[in-house]
């Protein structure tokens, strides 16, 4: 059964996509919508195709069929370096920081889309580079501040927590000012305490922003998300509110024999 | 001549093969490919330069050339060879650096011919006279060192001030993550392309006046600025600058208290203990490669 979900203003959608990897099918015609404005969860066991969607939607994937609709048009031949300038940013599992990078430097890289001069005078390090260097470097640096960060501007990935890096990650995919914001387990590896900010955080980004969010702590998607959808071997097999989908039996039984942290 | 006049004289020859060591960091922190074809574009550059040269009379265009020759050489390497090998095979890539070398030598041989020819100095190549003698250091020399260390400290601008460095870098380290945040990688890695053939355009000028230029001269320039290279981490700008002045000077030494053909012997000695004693390079980063 295909389940389909009637959605007033999704921001971004995919259309049955379906997508086959060595032989597996890992994805079979999904459609899931994305609200404008909400936190939308995408969940289900391991290997349900979660982070294929992400990996569709920001052109690491080219599904077999089906497609990605962004802001009511058709999204063809996704570039990845593309994305962060039609407004998605996304943050990978892990933090996929540069280690030889300063934390101020990870952030910038994720301004840098708004860089504007060219090669030429990059290269001859030219006056009105100094100056667009600099308020690159004072938006990244408020953002940090925004996340609280900001007092590790100097120092390197791998001299700071876990959490800390985390956020780090985070500064560098909200720093383009996207529209949408796909996270990849963001509460990977953080404390519980930690975990509840991460929640308050991501709700202070609605209704300016729109979350799609992957992740395996139900106790964080339970609590911010407006919309889940459900994946399972990959198709989706529920979706609705956190209430709705606690208490489907086909997301219960999805989930039997799984460890869930609820 | 005494140790420190040998010592001395090998300061602008180490300049030139820090130049080139350069320029293969550079491609290879782009592309993850060390180009053996850097001295044969840096040799085509340098004839195409001594044309323009005989041409016009004027050194200055004559550099001007080469480095854009450098950059469209460089280019036209990138892709026409190394992005359609690459797709199929890393390690291709490698090997079809070497058989552009073959074919820029076979091509200048046919184009120029393999008699030496001479490429005239823009300033007095002989030494300078002070306390009544001649040291080995010339103008020209100053000159060579001048514009090494402009580069080095242009490059270094580029790289830790500006947002092209930063996605330069981004590129090179993690190309999925660079796209993520919205680098286009295939531009930066076209550029590093570029901006190499550009560096080893320079130094083949730079070097020319000091002997005889022939498609297979600057052969002995490739064994020194790989060995620079290597030890240096490959990765490293500083590194490339350190060993390849510090060569420059071993060389020297060598040549001065022996024979000038134990040179490239020395070399390779330098880069087998290297590669035994500290095979990820001296100036080599530390930090893990997964994100």
């Amino acid at each position: 059964m295909k389940y389909h979900l009637p959605l007033t203003h999704p921001l971004l959608q995919t259309v049955d996509i379906s997508v086959t990897l060595s032989g597996l099918k890992i994805l079979d015609e999904v459609s899931i919508g994305i609200p404008e404005g909400s936190v939308t969860g995408l969940i289900g066991p391991n290997g349900a195709g979660k982070t294929t969607v992400f990996n569709v939607i920001s052109g690491f994937v080219k599904p077999d069929s089906g497609k990605v609709k962004f802001d009511g048009k058709r999204l063809r031949h996704i570039k990845t370096h593309q994305l962060t300038k039609m407004g998605i940013s996304r943050t990978l599992q892990g933090v996929g920081l540069f280690p030889s990078m300063s934390a101020l430097e990870n952030v910038m890289l994720g301004a840098s889309v708004q860089a504007r001069s060219g090669i030429v005078s990059n290269a001859l390090a030219m006056p009105w580079v100094d100056a667009q260097q600099r308020r690159i470097r004072e938006h990244a640096e408020a953002v940090m501040a925004e996340l609280g960060v900001l007092e590790d501007a100097h120092r390197f990935p791998g001299d700071v927590p876990y959490p800390v890096q985390k956020r780090i990650a985070l500064a560098r995919a909200l720093v383009s000012d996207p529209k949408v914001l796909l996270l990849d387990e963001p509460a990977g590896g953080i404390s519980a305490g930690d975990m509840a900010d991460l929640g308050r955080l991501i709700r202070s980004w609605v209704p300016e922003r729109t979350v799609l969010l992957v992740e395996h702590h139900m106790e964080l998607v339970m609590g911010v998300c407006d919309l889940i959808w459900v994946l399972d071997a990959g198709k989706v097999i529920a979706a609705g509110s956190p209430e709705e989908v606690r208490n489907d039996p086909a997301v219960l039984a999805a989930y039997l024999g799984e460890e869930v942290d609820v | 001549m005494t140790f420190f006049d040998h010592l001395l004289g090998g300061i602008a020859s180490g300049s030139v093969i820090a130049l080139m060591a350069i320029a293969l960091v550079l491609v290879w922190r782009s592309t993850r490919v060390v180009n053996f074809a850097q001295v044969g574009q840096a040799m085509f550059t340098t004839f195409l330069a001594l044309a323009v040269y005989r041409g016009t009379g004027n050194w200055l265009i004559s550099l001007i050339a080469a480095i854009l020759a450098g950059a469209i050489l460089g280019l036209i390497v990138h892709f026409l060879v190394m992005r359609p090998v690459r797709r199929q095979d890393g390690s291709g890539a490698i090997i079809a650096t070497f058989g552009v070398l073959i074919a820029l030598q076979a091509s200048a041989s046919m184009i120029w011919g393999v008699d030496p020819q001479a490429y005239p100095p823009i300033v007095d190549i002989i030494g300078f006279e002070a306390f009544g003698r001649t040291w080995p250091f010339s103008r020209y020399d100053v000159l060579v060192l001048g514009v090494t260390v402009l580069l080095v400290l242009l490059l270094s601008v580029v790289f830790t001030r500006t947002s092209l460095g930063l996605r330069m870098r981004a590129s090179a380290f993690n190309p999925t993550v660079a796209r993520l945040s919205g680098v286009r990688v295939s531009q930066m890695l076209a550029l590093g392309w570029a901006l190499a053939g550009s560096i080893g355009a320079i130094a083949g000028v730079l070097i020319a006046p000091t002997f005889s230029v022939t498609p297979y001269s600057f052969d002995i320039l490739l064994i020194l600025a790989f060995t620079v290279a290597v030890i240096g981490g490959l990765d490293s700008l500083v590194g490339a600058v350190a060993f390849g002045i510090g060569t420059g000077l071993v060389l020297s030494l060598v040549s001065g208290y022996s024979d000038s053909g134990n040179a490239s012997i020395v070399a390779l000695v330098l880069l087998a203990l290297n590669l035994l004693l500290k095979p990820e390079g001296v100036f080599a980063h530390h930090h893990s490669r997964s994100v």
